[in-house]
């Protein structure tokens, strides 16, 4: 016996101890055996592979986690040689998501007991989680060798294969199984699984004759039963072959949803028929189908994406009318991608407003007269023009339409959601939460209101109301409502909110929910793990395939792109002035006055709760075993204090370079972390894509400014290689010869109706130390008549001159409201705080007046 | 609308769309499993620019692999169409799909699914339009106490 193996043996008694303990764990019985250890630590007290099971059931054990990790060390250093050892590190490793150490305490125990399929198969699962696709297949190839009798084993080969591109190792183990295969069950669905995964494999590698006699075959035999995707796959491999039975295929696959707008469009591809622009023998060929499937929604609205002229005035009325009388809501949202062609917009509108005046004068004419026009018709149809004319920004049609219907009815909430956008939009955030506030009176079983209401009080900066709202529908036995919603993985009640605090200045808790969100992609991310090993025994691989692409691309989503950007902006300032956390610290000791108004706020917010009995929610995912553990830092503030900011931000924009390469404000984001961080290779180079994207990006335009005064305020030239090549970058977008001030009025007069422009180039002359007046007069020219100046540009105007203590900021704010009439957001505060009251009681019931229109 | 069997990237969009319109929600994990097991049952509904805007999330139960007599059917978890989307057609549309599905492809010889007693649009949903029937009362089932009615429709061929 080796030394090793001496010091492991364990006397008779202890080892069938030892073999208890074992039972113990798997059976979850942790009590039980930490005391079986015990005792057998008693007597060997250097026992590693006892050290390492007392360690594990320790980590499971509700904080003592980290005394378990330390055993669990501890007894891998007494014991180097055991598969248990390592096999428990591996697992401990792995309960801390830390796949790639595990991996490794996976592989030194593989080395000591190669044939142990517990350690194989959590081998191949934390190979595929990490994307090792080579030598996820010879571990597939070792635990087939193993166990050749069971189905998923040939199925896992044929997938690693498949994943490690190598589709056609994959076809070939697949029909070595398939041929090895006796007595499937009829009507197996796992073999039709396996079955469709096949063929498409063979359509993939191009066999596409092959793929269709197996899938007709097989459709034929019943051996795969789920038609939808023999369907598709049928239509799909003979459009590829290019051959007549193709049109069929298409035809059955319509016939079976005509409402799925990708079969019309693959049918079309086959015909050669475009259903990308006007088009008069696409309207003829789906006219035939509006007749054959009346019920179907597809057809008559593709025809109305390629049809033309008076063709398409013709149609779009129709379809109109239909709706209108029938009343469907929707019909904005439905037909407004047709606005963007001009002349399809003018034509709709000319067609609504014929129709309001044709209903408006039916409607005061008495009841019986048209006994066809219901007197909804008309209401949908201002409906219809409010949204209309929001769309088109111009408010003031949009509101006066909405006076009258609301008057007409006043109780349907979508009248008022309306407003509340139209206002919203205008600038008035308070009045557009009233609004939508009203909705949602008016129907408080509705979550759907309530989350709007909730959402436009966050955009008004009340945050505290929000959530008491958003708890009208959250858990009762939740902590509070944001703690139900972030479990729950809401991003959009994450980045609203977030978003408001970052308005109202409390940057540690807009970090803290960016953050927030980040922590959902990473639960994402880990979520897949479990169905590495599930989806092979349920044979469901072609989703499974799928499931792996979406994780690879899962950072591209919006809400991670927007979080990682904001977050990184916030790391950027407190990197740039560490006097912000330092405020930040002292007023979130709160002063009476706040203390107050978050009373008030609060019982406000209770008021409500009571006036309106809350839908709750059942607890369906509750695990009584979850320990949630304390929040360390619930305002955020060590998180934003974070002496890592900049190494943090990089990391949370690292996956975007790949993932989101076509947004600018990625790039613009790199570069303010990676030139602070002094890697100036990588600034320069996110500058060029960002100049790539858009060369004239006021963003950008400010960056390069920022760029070159760095470079020059450098003591001394950057050493070679890097230096060189960095001078040399950013001598291509600024020469030389060409003064800062310069590079900036040019930039100005380029585009100098564009607010955006105008803005940045204010910013850069303060950048440029030039006199105060002078960046003053540049923001002043937004409100001349040619510049096209939106609410949101008005308002980041307004806080870099409120940063720069301008004394003409007063001045500013009021030609804001000038320009926007109907805002409230650059009143000043004195003037907020009654309509702010006002918000969480809606607004004041109009006097009733008599003989309005009905 | 578009409508169309669920993939793996619409998960998320049906996460937020459930949030957005019920007060029972599922974690990631949830949306996930159902997908992974059943991809063939579950249904969305997406406007022009690719947004979930309906779904109904599906399930199949056998309970012969828990050793009763009962038959396979199919349940519905959760069903639900963003408000302005309302009163389409996409919820009977995302049901028949569903239904079709269970039965074809599982065998599912019902479908059952629990709703609150004072949901009229969906108990008008389901009843009037797609022909369930009341299977029980059960008491409290919702986590605010409210009833739920348990309701079933054959999907056997009459
Ligand atoms: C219930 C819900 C899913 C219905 O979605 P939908 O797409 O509007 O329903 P459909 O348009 O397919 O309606 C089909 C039929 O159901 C009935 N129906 C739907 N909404 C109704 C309502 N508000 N009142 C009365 N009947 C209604 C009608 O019979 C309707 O047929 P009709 O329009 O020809 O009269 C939707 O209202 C919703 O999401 N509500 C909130 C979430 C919810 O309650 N989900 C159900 C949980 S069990």
């Amino acid at each position: 016996m080796s030394k090793a193996l001496q010091k492991r043996a364990l006397p008779s008694k202890e080892q069938s101890l030892f073999k208890e303990l074992l039972t113990l764990y798997e059976t979850r019985q942790l009590k039980k055996g930490l005391k079986t250890a015990e005792q057998i630590l008693k007597k060997v007290p250097d026992h590693g592979e006892t050290l390492c099971m007392k360690g594990l059931i320790l980590t499971n054990m509700a904080g003592r986690k980290d005394e378990g990790v330390e055993l669990v060390k501890k007894g891998v250093r007494l014991d180097l040689t055991s598969h248990i050892v390592w096999h428990v590190f591996g697992l401990v490793q792995k309960a801390d998501k830390n796949y790639e150490e595990a991996l490794k305490s996976y592989t030194q125990a593989l080395r000591f007991d190669k044939d142990n399929m517990n350690l194989l198969r959590d081998s191949a699962q934390l190979q595929t989680h990490l994307r090792l696709y080579e030598s996820l297949v010879d571990t597939r190839h070792a635990i087939l060798k193993l166990r050749p009798n069971q189905r998923q084993n040939w199925v896992a080969l044929a997938l690693a294969h498949h994943l490690n591109g190598n589709p056609q190792e994959a076809r070939m183990v697949l029909e070595h199984y398939q041929r090895s295969l006796k007595n499937v069950p009829d009507y197996d669905i796992e073999h039709s699984e396996t079955l469709i995964y096949y063929v498409n494999i063979l359509e993939e590698i191009g066999e596409l004759s092959e793929a269709l006699s197996v899938l007709d075959s097989s459709a034929k035999s019943r051996s795969i039963v789920d038609r939808t995707s023999i369907l598709q796959i049928r239509a799909r491999i003979l459009t590829k072959q290019s051959v007549p039975e193709a049109d069929e295929a298409w035809r059955s696959l319509i016939e079976h949803n005509p409402d799925c707008y990708e079969s019309f469009r693959g049918y079309f591809t086959y015909l050669g028929i475009s259903l990308d622009e006007s088009n008069p023998e696409a309207v003829t060929k789906l006219e035939e189908f509006v007749v054959q499937l009346p019920r179907a929604s597809a057809p008559p609205r593709l025809q109305l994406n390629v049809a033309s002229g008076d063709q398409f005035k013709k149609l779009v009325e129709k379809y109109i009318v239909k709706r209108l009388e029938k009343g469907i809501p929707s019909l904005f949202a439905d037909l407004k991608a047709l606005y963007v062609d001009k002349e399809k917009q003018q034509t709709i509108e000319g067609i609504v407003e014929a129709l309001r005046e044709e209903y408006a004068a039916a409607s005061t004419l008495p009841a019986s007269s048209d006994a066809n026009l219901e007197p909804t018709t008309y209401l949908w149809t201002l409906y219809y023009l409010a949204q209309h004319y929001s769309y088109l920004s111009q408010p003031d049609k949009a509101l006066s339409v909405l006076d009258i219907s609301l008057q007409h009815t006043p109780t349907l909430p979508e009248l008022h959601m309306c407003k509340a956008r139209v206002l919203k939009r205008a600038g008035d955030y308070l009045g557009a939460a009233r609004c939508q506030n009203d909705a949602r009176l008016l129907d408080g079983q509705d979550r759907f209101l309530n989350t709007k209401f909730g959402k436009y009080l966050l955009r008004a900066g009340m945050v505290d109301e929000a959530n008491s709202i958003f708890g009208l529908f959250t858990k009762k036995d939740a902590p509070s409502p944001a703690a139900d919603l972030e479990d729950m993985q809401s991003l959009l009640f994450l980045l609203n909110e977030a978003d408001a605090y970052r308005r109202n200045g409390k940057l540690n808790l807009a970090l803290k929910k960016y953050i927030a969100v980040k922590k959902v992609f990473d639960d994402f991310e880990d979520d897949q793990f479990d169905f590495h090993g599930y989806n092979l025994r349920k044979f469901t691989i072609n989703i499974y395939i799928k499931l792996l692409k979406w994780e690879d691309q899962l950072r591209s989503h919006p809400g991670y792109v927007k979080a990682a950007i904001e977050a990184s902006k916030i790391f950027v300032a407190v990197s740039d002035d560490a006097s912000i956390v330092s405020s930040l610290t002292s007023t979130s000791k709160m002063s009476d006055a706040e203390k107050k108004a978050l009373k008030k706020a609060k019982k406000a917010a209770q008021k409500v709760q009571e006036d309106k009995k809350a839908t709750q929610a059942t607890n369906e995912n509750k695990d009584p075993e979850l320990i949630v553990p304390k929040d360390e830092d619930p305002d955020g503030l060590k998180l934003i204090g974070s002496p890592d900011a900049l190494e943090q931000a990089s990391k949370l924009l690292h996956p975007l370079t790949t993932l989101a390469p076509k947004n600018i404000d990625v790039w613009i984001a790199i570069y303010d972390v990676a030139i602070r961080r002094k890697k100036l290779l990588q600034a320069v180079g996110a500058l060029s894509r960002a100049a790539a994207l858009n060369p004239d990006h006021p963003e950008l335009h400010l960056r390069l400014v920022d760029v070159k005064q760095r470079a020059s305020s450098f003591p001394q030239a950057p050493p070679p290689p890097i230096g060189p090549v960095f001078t040399e970058a950013i001598a291509k977008f600024i020469p030389d010869d060409l003064s800062l001030e310069t590079f900036n009025s040019q930039y100005l007069q380029k585009h100098s109706t564009d607010s955006h422009t105008v803005l940045a180039a204010a910013k850069a002359l303060h950048k440029l130390n030039l006199p105060l007046a002078d960046v003053e007069n540049t923001a002043f020219t937004l409100f001349s008549p040619d510049v096209r100046l939106d609410v949101p540009t008005a308002l980041s105007t307004v806080d870099f001159l409120a940063s720069l203590k301008s004394s003409r900021l007063d001045e500013f704010r009021a030609q804001c409201q000038t320009t926007f009439p109907l805002s409230t957001v650059f009143k000043p505060s004195a003037e907020l705080a009654p309509l702010r009251e006002q918000v969480m009681l809606g607004s004041a019931p109009e006097p009733a007046t008599e003989d309005t229109t009905p | 609308m578009n409508i169309r069997v669920a993939k793996v990237e619409d998960l998320m969009g049906m996460q937020a769309c459930n949030l957005q319109n019920l007060p029972e929600n599922y974690m990631m994990k949830f949306w996930m499993y159902h997908s992974m097991t059943w991809p063939q049952i579950s249904f969305v509904a997406e406007d022009h620019k690719g947004r979930i805007v309906g779904y109904v999330l599906a399930k199949i139960e056998d309970p012969s692999e828990e050793g009763t007599t009962e038959e396979i059917h199919g349940h519905v978890n959760s069903i639900s169409v963003l408000r302005s989307y309302r009163r389409l057609g996409l919820a009977k549309k995302l049901m028949l799909l569903s239904q079709e599905a269970m039965s074809s492809i599982y065998k599912a010889s019902y479908v059952s699914l629990h709703v609150r007693k004072s949901n009229k649009a969906a108990i008008a949903l389901y009843k009037d339009t797609l022909g369930f029937e009341v299977a029980k009362v059960e008491k409290k089932y919702y986590g605010d106490g409210e009833d739920a009615l348990s309701m079933r429709l054959s999907l056997k061929n009459p």
